[in-house]
């Protein structure tokens, strides 16, 4: 189906095109809306209200009004909550729902960007600023300071009577830091605001013993807190030679001085602690266990070398002492071993005496009476061989006077004195002269 | 050299020492030196924390700023010849 492009179109022929069905009608209504050119328009939100996955609004000025609706996603992710009466910028195109025979077709202008009416100036204007800056390097400056870890003195630019001070004071409280704190108060949101927060900075880092400065605010709109995000100051804070802590506005909000500073905090606590960067009673104990470690390690360094000195000269006759008592021992051990070899040989003496006596006690039984019968075989030899027991038989013996044996006539003769013996007596003779 | 001293390099300074000392591989002389380094830093360390235990002491930037500029000046009528310390000058 073709549907005529243009009103003349349908005039050329006199009469009214179609019928068309419907449907097809509303779909080329919504690829021609489509091809509207994608805008920005600025009104004030009417009758807002939210579904599951779009929320919805009307627009509205004095000529003239326009539904409109967004993602739901899209919109919880701006964090900009729309009342009735806000002027906001939007940024979309046409859309249409061509509906169906049980839904009913609606036109809304989907919208894909939204802000609040001047912001999205501001915005843009910050952004230039920020790449500005950022190509002259200034957001690196402060990043390179070194920031002490305990300073003695801490400068402070705050409202005077803002609730930033009393937030700072309890940062501080909680690190139980309790030094010189230098309060600088100044304007923190109207256009006096940057050039004397810049002021109050330089002569702060002027101050030689000031070590850190915090700069904090509480949170506010973006255009309340846009003195944070001026030029100057944000190039004054760049090029200072004390380290700067910012905690301006909510965590959510992100000011230029946030980028150039050293260090950017959520809250003026937050601040504090990070310019006192330990916590004070601890860092005591801790310090105090280290004089403790170290006193300890200072006397051991003596005494357990005096200690082990003193061992090692007592060492030599401690050894000394050992090997007498083993010397001592030894020789108990053998005096002992010699008594008891002296007891074990008196006693296999005594052992071998009494067995040497009883076989001396048998041999010597036996010996006397092989003796015995020896010298009676000699006795009975020697009687027999006993002139007294051939005298006995009857025989004579002559002898001179002197008792000499006269074993021949001759020397009978030479004698001249004889006596006879005989067993029983002996009888002296005379050899007759004539004979002699 | 003391004022070239900061809290964080005396207390990293003082944390190697002890590493050092409880390794035991130090010698007698290394050892009574290392104590002796560690006892001055334990002490500026508790000087830099005694400083920031007296007390809170708030001071307001232009009081400080004015008070800082009676002393230079004061210093420098001083060290002015024939100036006694302390005295007023007569146009300011």
């Amino acid at each position: 189906m073709v549907l005529p492009e243009s009103a003349t179109d349908t005039l050329r022929d006199g009469e009214l095109p179609g019928p068309y069905p419907v449907g097809a009608y509303a779909a080329q209504l919504k690829r021609r809306l489509l091809e509207f050119a994608r805008v920005q328009l600025v009104g004030e939100v009417w009758g807002f209200r939210s579904s599951a996955v779009r929320v919805y609004f009307e627009l509205r000025d004095g000529r003239g009004a326009l539904p409109c609706s967004m993602w739901r996603t899209d919109f919880d992710a701006l964090g900009t909550p729309l009342v009735d009466g806000l002027r906001i910028v939007v940024g979309g195109g046409c859309d249409y729902y061509p509906g169906s025979a049980t839904s009913s077709p609606s036109f809304t202008f989907a919208v894909t960007e939204l802000h609040v009416e001047g912001e999205g100036d501001l915005l843009l204007q910050l952004e230039r600023l920020r790449r500005r800056l950022a190509a002259d390097g200034l957001f690196e400056p402060q990043k390179r300071l070194v920031r002490p870890l305990l300073p003695r003195a801490i400068g402070v630019v705050t409202g005077e009577r803002g609730k930033a001070r009393d937030d700072v004071l309890a940062g501080l409280r909680r690190r139980g830091w309790a030094g010189r704190l230098v309060w600088a108060f100044a304007p923190v949101q109207d256009r006096h605001a940057a050039p004397a927060i810049a002021a109050a900075l330089r002569e702060l880092a002027a101050i030689e013993e000031v070590q850190v400065v915090i700069v904090a605010r509480g949170g506010g709109s973006l255009a309340d807190l846009f003195a944070f995000c001026d030029e100057g100051l944000c190039r004054t804070v760049a090029l200072l030679r004390v380290p700067v802590i910012s905690s301006v506005g909510h965590h959510t909000d992100r000011t230029l001085i946030d980028d150039v500073a050293a260090v950017a905090c959520s809250t003026p606590t937050h601040a504090a602690e990070a310019a006192v960067r330990i916590d004070c009673r601890a860092a005591r104990s801790d310090l105090l266990a280290a004089a403790r470690r170290l006193d300890a390690h200072g006397r051991r360094a003596i005494l357990d070398r005096a200690r082990a000195l003193g061992h090692l000269s007592r060492a030599p006759r401690q050894h000394v002492a050992r090997n007498r008592r083993h010397l001592h021992q030894l020789v108990r051990e053998l005096r002992a071993s010699a008594r008891r070899a002296c007891e074990e040989g008196q006693s296999l003496a005594g052992v071998h005496l009494l067995v040497l006596g009883r076989v001396a006690a048998r041999t010597r039984g036996s010996e006397a009476a092989k003796r015995a019968r020896e010298l009676e075989r000699l006795s009975l030899a020697l009687a027999a061989h006993d002139p007294e027991r051939t005298l006995a038989r009857g025989y004579a013996l002559v002898e001179d006077r002197l008792g000499e044996p006269l074993p021949s006539a001759a020397t009978a003769r030479s004698a001249g004195d004889l006596r006879i013996r005989f067993h029983d007596d002996t009888v002296d003779a005379k050899v007759p002269i004539s004979d002699g | 050299m003391a004022d070239e001293r900061s809290y964080e390099a005396a207390v990293a300074r003082v944390e190697e020492i002890i590493r050092r000392l409880d390794s035991g591989e130090a010698g007698l002389r290394e050892t009574l030196g290392l104590v002796r380094e560690g006892r001055d830093l334990v002490e500026y360390c508790a000087g830099e924390l005694e400083a920031v235990s007296r007390g809170l002491e708030e001071l307001k930037l232009e009081k400080l700023v004015a008070r800082l500029e009676a002393e230079r000046t004061a210093s420098e009528v001083g060290a002015r010849p024939g100036t006694e310390p302390g005295g007023r000058e007569g146009n300011r």
